[in-house]
């Protein structure tokens, strides 16, 4: 019952959002920066982007659809780890290549018609999956998991012009994934990002 | 913003977010040194040993893909390199190099395996796994040795072994059990194969300090 009832309501926003007359598109650069499980990869990345498309439902309210992806990666130095009956030396190449989507809102504190710039405070929820991998020498390890995927976002849209209809946004967002991977110790994946990016509009 | 700040700004979005398409480590990177992974009999007593017995220049050649059995010295210079540097960690760990023939307390087996994972068990006739287990003999010593073997292969892989077979401790029906054993990966994707090889031999015995009189 409750599947249904999610399923209606993202039919319900899609249609309104597509058929909105106002709408934008971006496409932005998204550096993130990890904030669980820190110990396998902790350095920021900027191979990472967003694609996104929203529609206004509301003169102060937007809805659409983001995907994104990003790549982080660290490298871990020669060492030699011990287990119980012999041991194992090699340098590593931590890697987690990220794929998500979300369904977002997004409340603007200006209405759409004023001014060139429109800060904003949104929330996307869908789905993000994460591939795990550990490369040694020739030899990988992988595990790949799936977990809902809950993005708080601050923003804000620039037109370049009064009329123009391209422009740019940027982003703060906070992305929290019940992605769990026992093999490389996460209970949940998170990251800290910061996206800016080109826009093209309707309004 | 004026046209040309723009158009600064979308190729800077644009090189970025190809950038962001999904990269590997660089190859040179990962391969520049092997995994190095051993594993040994923790009931052994490796003070207990004095003598060792290593094949001269030869050493074993495990394929799905190719009928030798073997690489020799002179067709290859890995054999020889592979076995002095074996031999030079041996004789620092205090054991002296004997003939077969003078009832060694260990044997070394060196082989390559070729088109072999990691993740895979290659096949041991009557032998039942990591050091602590038995097989049936050693060459030269009583009933027979086989040498592994590995049912599939995919890639163009080959792993380094190097076993340490306790001669000493023979069972009544002459069966030896591994002591040590070592595993070096990738032999064929390397940048400087022998002395890669040499150096992860060295760092073998290293993590392994048990070894030693």
């Amino acid at each position: 019952m409750t599947m249904r009832l999610i399923f209606l309501f993202i039919c319900l926003l899609s249609s309104s959002m597509l058929l909105a007359q106002e709408k934008y598109i971006y496409l932005s650069l998204d550096v993130q920066k990890p904030a669980s499980n820190t110990a396998w990869i902790e350095d920021i990345t900027a191979a990472a982007g967003k694609l996104g498309y929203r529609g206004f439902i509301r003169p102060n309210f937007s809805a659409g659809l983001d995907i994104g992806w990003a790549n982080f990666d660290q490298y871990e130095p020669t060492s030699t780890k011990q287990n119980p009956t012999g041991a194992i030396t090699s340098d590593y190449f931590h890697y987690i290549y990220s794929y998500s989507g979300v369904v977002s809102g997004q409340y603007y504190f200006k209405e759409e018609d004023e001014d060139r710039l429109f800060p904003y405070a949104g929330l996307g929820l869908g789905a993000m999956t994460n591939e795990y991998v550990l490369y040694y020498n020739i030899y990988e390890d992988t595990e790949r998991s799936w977990g809902f995927l809950a993005r708080p976002e601050i923003g804000v849209l620039y037109r370049f012009t009064n009329r123009g209809s391209v422009g740019i946004m940027a982003a703060i967002h906070y992305d929290y994934s019940t992605n769990k991977s026992e093999k490389f110790n996460y209970n949940n994946f998170s990251a800290l990002g910061f996206q800016i990016g080109l826009m093209a509009m309707t309004f | 913003m004026n046209m040309r700040k723009t158009t600064y700004f979308v190729v800077i979005i644009l090189a970025g977010l190809g950038w962001a398409c999904q990269t590997e480590p660089d190859s040179a990177e990962l391969i520049d040194q092997m995994v190095v992974s051993t594993n040994y009999d923790t009931e052994a007593d490796f003070a207990s040993y004095s003598t060792y017995a290593i094949p001269t220049d030869t050493i074993g050649f495990i394929s799905n893909n190719s009928n030798d059995t073997i690489i020799t010295y002179p067709e290859s210079s890995y054999p020889r390199d592979v076995i002095n540097t074996i031999k030079a960690n041996m004789d620092t760990r205090g054991y002296s190099k004997v003939d077969r023939s003078q009832n060694p307390d260990l044997g070394i087996n060196v082989m390559v395996v070729n088109d072999y994972n990691v993740f895979q068990e290659i096949v041991y006739p009557n032998y039942y796994g990591y050091p602590g287990s038995y097989y049936s003999g050693y060459y030269g010593y009583g009933s027979y040795y086989y040498y592994p073997y590995v049912n599939t292969y995919a890639y163009n892989t080959g792993v380094l072994i190097i076993e340490i077979v306790d001669l000493k401790n023979r069972t009544p029906d002459n069966k030896v059990k591994v002591v040590w054993d070592a595993y070096l990966g990738d032999v064929y994707s390397t940048i400087d194969r022998i002395a890669q090889t040499q150096e992860g031999i060295d760092q073998a015995f290293v993590q392994s300090p048990y070894i030693g009189k």
